[in-house]
């Protein structure tokens, strides 16, 4: 790839949104598709102007330019150029690049992404293309979607965007305040799927959790900000100072067990745990006990030295705080580690009952490895069995394997 | 937040007549959906139901009711958490039968006495 091909990329994993955010700002005359078409179109450009005369001084000074000079052209066009242009400068205050900070605008358009009526996913994909500025190729790839999947879930979103104006109106501080809880559950998503072990390792998904980091950190330090933020960003760093350890060397996927705890990150561990002390705050929210728990498992120097009477206490709290089923799961794995085998068993033989949970990979995967540690080679082997029929990713495929390998 | 049912509604003498593997891999399906319900910390709870009961009116029980041969039938129930009716339904949106036209969700906020608009 050639400088200015990284350049160009760089810019636009910088400016797509803010670009695209500007333009809409700039003329009420333009609506999001053009926009994008505007700014897709001003990096094409870029790319031929830059490979035959070389980089300008200033690269995203000149994308502004150009791209509002075009749109300017568009609108012009569109003989509707009257008196709907805002005055003002469009080029952003600072334009030097930089990749990673969270600027303003940037958490601006964040809590824009976080529109009440949109569905949680689609808040999610909308924050990965405007906020996280990921090409439409990149998002498919990390939903395990295709474009076209991608694009019909943008399709309809698009309308409400364009109806609320939602990537051009400022959200009021009373919309900044109650869209809080949703734009938390967003970094927590797209933290979650970078972390998800399924995909095995790929670069994208380490991408994902470092972005989510930055985005959840500059919230910490901007106004906006809550306890439940702390405990979020506290919960990421204890599971981001475990991501190096997760795999082994052929790239295998390793349970807590297994996981070298020499790799686990001490300095992002300690920084973990004084965001958490400094989130108590009134009340308890289901990111602190998370946060709780991965610090509890973190703080332990084997899986049987893990003090597990506090995780099943903190799991009961979870289970107040969001009952359902999902959560039961873990609890009853807790139990069991904590030496409350009956209790456990009782519990995930209930789930098993439930028409969802039955057909929950890791529900048969968890009485599998308990079945296994009993002794109970016969069982074990079943619920492993089962466990293979419900999952289609590779890497656990591949783990589940070697679980009944370890059984025989 | 508030509450939501999910009322799943599909043509259940199709149901019926595809049996217990195929309604096994449909649950499947919709349990991949709720793994991801649950992800986005909306899930509470829910269940399919089985096809056959009873239908009661004030002076008889009609053995079959009259839902057995209902184009769309009650197939099952979600309960989830959303900020509002409209996030409701944008999620339920995203069940992989609704979009493959094989099933309807009605979606119906819980009554709430205290905020009743």
């Amino acid at each position: 790839m050639g400088i200015v091909q990284i350049e160009v990329d760089g810019l636009y994993r910088s400016q797509f949104g803010k670009m695209l955010s500007s333009l809409l700002r700039f003329s009420g005359d333009i609506d999001l598709e053009s926009a994008e078409d505007i700014v897709q179109d001003t990096f094409s450009a870029a790319l031929v102007s830059w490979e035959k005369d070389g980089l300008p001084d200033n690269p995203a000074a000149w994308l502004f330019r150009v791209s509002r000079n075009r749109a300017l052209n568009k609108v012009r066009e569109a003989k509707k150029f009257s008196n709907k242009i805002v005055e003002g400068n469009i080029e952003p205050e600072d334009p030097v690049v930089q990749h990673s900070p969270l600027d303003d605008q940037q958490l601006v358009l964040l809590f824009a992404c976080a529109h009440p009526d949109l569905a949680p996913k689609v808040q999610v994909v909308i924050t990965l293309k405007y906020v996280v500025n990921l090409k439409v190729e990149a998002i498919a790839r990390i939903f395990g979607l295709t474009i076209d999947g991608i694009d019909k879930m943008l399709l309809r979103a698009r309308q409400k965007i364009r109806d609320e104006r939602i990537l051009f109106l400022e959200p009021s501080a009373a919309a900044l305040t109650s869209r809080l809880a949703s734009v938390h559950k967003i970094l927590y998503l797209i933290f979650n799927e970078g972390y998800k072990s399924s995909w095995g390792k790929e670069l994208i998904r380490e991408e994902l959790c470092e972005e989510a980091l930055i985005m959840t950190r500059a919230l910490c330090k901007s106004a906006v900000g809550n306890p439940d933020s702390g405990a979020l960003y506290a919960l990421m760093l204890f599971n981001a100072a475990r991501l190096k350890a997760r795999f082994g060397k052929d790239g295998e996927l390793l349970d807590l067990e297994e996981q070298d705890r020499t790799l686990w990150d001490g300095d992002l561990i300690r920084l973990a745990v004084t965001h958490l002390s400094a989130s108590r705050g009134s009340g308890i929210s289901s990111y602190y006990c998370e946060a709780a728990i991965a610090g509890l498992h973190c703080a332990a120097e084997s899986l049987g030295a893990t003090n597990w009477d506090a995780i099943i206490l903190i799991y009961k709290q979870l289970l107040r705080i969001q009952a359902n089923p999902f959560v039961e799961l873990n609890y009853a794995v807790a139990l069991y580690y904590g030496g409350y085998k009956e209790q456990a068993l009782g519990i995930l033989h209930e789930l098993e009952k439930q028409a969802f949970l039955g057909q929950y990979y890791l529900l048969h995967a968890s009485l599998g490895r308990i079945y296994a540690a009993e002794g109970n080679k016969e069982l074990a082997r079943e619920y492993f069995r089962n466990t293979l029929q419900l999952t289609h990713a590779p890497d656990e495929i591949a783990f589940v394997r070697r679980l009944i390998n370890k059984v025989e | 937040m508030q509450k939501f049912m999910f009322i799943i509604k599909e043509d259940l003498a199709e149901l019926e007549k595809a049996g217990n593997d195929e309604r096994q891999r449909c649950i499947r399906v919709m349990t991949a959906w709720v793994e991801s319900l649950q992800e986005s910390v909306n899930f509470l709870s829910g269940s399919p139901l089985e096809v056959e009961g009873r239908y009661v009116v004030r002076d008889r029980v009609i053995s079959d009711g009259p839902f057995v041969e209902a184009k769309e039938g009650i197939s099952g129930y979600i309960l989830v958490d959303a900020e509002n009716l409209e996030q409701a339904a944008a999620i339920a949106q995203g069940c992989p039968f609704v979009q493959q036209g094989r099933m309807a969700i009605e979606v119906r906020p819980l009554f709430a006495p205290n905020n009743a608009s």
